[in-house]
């Protein structure tokens, strides 16, 4: 069985080789409006999105990312309304804030990739750092980032496999077994 | 002359701030990622160096130190990725006894 979106999931892989070549704006806008389509816990929408293309800030913000391999032409940085949340009652590390970060997230990879845009993500940055480079208010974090750009025509090898996973090893139908008795 | 190399004061701090915001993010990654980050800065520094440093230092740098690929981690397959840094380690010290001249001291 098999549809585009189906294709687009399979295909979509992590960009860690950029070309440097500028992103339209338009193309941006793109990825921004896929990402207000996401799902949202309760439909609360408790992120915000800082989209950077100035090349400047763009190299500030990798300096203080060591997760940061490829060099993107466009970075959305989901954030989490910390404030807002709050005002719905949500403890600071409730499960939902991060699994939106999540949705929005792959949202925006699939809306890059059926652009024929590269895209990874990143988390490993400091909030701190990256929040003094953005001037980013008090009352949102940091969480992700989404890196755009062209795709180089080659890309380094990915993170590695740990043994052979298919879905079926990923998925447990119904009921686990109980355990034998002794 | 490589003796008077210096980093400019903006790759300098490129370089400060990889290791200061690892240090940072360390903390709540996997353990796996420590050699992976150390690698990363290593490979950087070598990066910003290798046009301004001699010749075998420079074969050093663009050879053994990058024949392990940048994702690379121990949990994948320990045994290779340890024989990896050793390969690479053998080749630094190697290297080491060259360039301070070890090797013409002894003999």
């Amino acid at each position: 069985m098999t549809n585009p979106v189906l294709e687009a999931i399979r295909t979509r892989r992590m960009a860690r080789a950029l070309t440097g070549e500028p992103l339209a704006r338009a193309e941006l806008e793109a990825v921004l409006k896929a990402a207000r389509a996401a799902p949202s816990a309760g439909n609360r929408r408790l992120h915000r999105f800082i989209a950077v293309q100035a090349p400047l800030t763009l190299k500030l913000l990798r300096m203080v990312s060591p997760g940061m391999f490829q060099r993107p032409s466009a970075i959305v940085v989901i954030c989490i309304d910390r404030a807002k949340a709050e005002s719905f009652g949500m403890r600071p590390n409730a499960k939902g804030l991060f699994v939106d970060v999540g949705t929005a997230a792959q949202t925006m990879l699939l809306a890059a990739h059926s652009l024929g845009l590269g895209a990874g993500v990143v988390t490993s940055f400091s909030q701190a750092a990256v929040s003094a480079v953005l001037n980013v208010p008090e009352g949102l974090s940091p969480e992700m980032f989404v890196c755009l750009g062209r795709p180089a025509p080659t890309q380094p090898p990915g993170m590695p496999t740990r043994g052979r996973v298919t879905w079926e090893s990923l998925t447990q139908w119904e009921r686990f077994p109980s355990a034998p008795h002794v | 002359m490589a003796g008077k190399m210096v980093l400019s004061e903006d790759e300098a701090l490129e370089l400060v701030a990889f290791l200061i915001t690892a240090a940072r993010t360390q903390v709540d990654e996997a353990a796996e990622y420590g050699s992976m980050r150390l690698l990363t800065a290593a490979g950087r520094l070598a990066e910003l160096i290798a046009e301004r440093v001699s010749p075998e230092t420079r074969t050093f740098l663009t050879g053994p130190l990058r024949q392990i690929p940048d994702l690379a981690v121990h949990t994948a397959d320990p045994a290779r990725y340890v024989a990896a840094l050793d390969g690479v380690c053998r080749a630094l010290g190697e290297h080491l006894v060259t360039h301070f001249g070890l090797d013409r001291k002894e003999s």
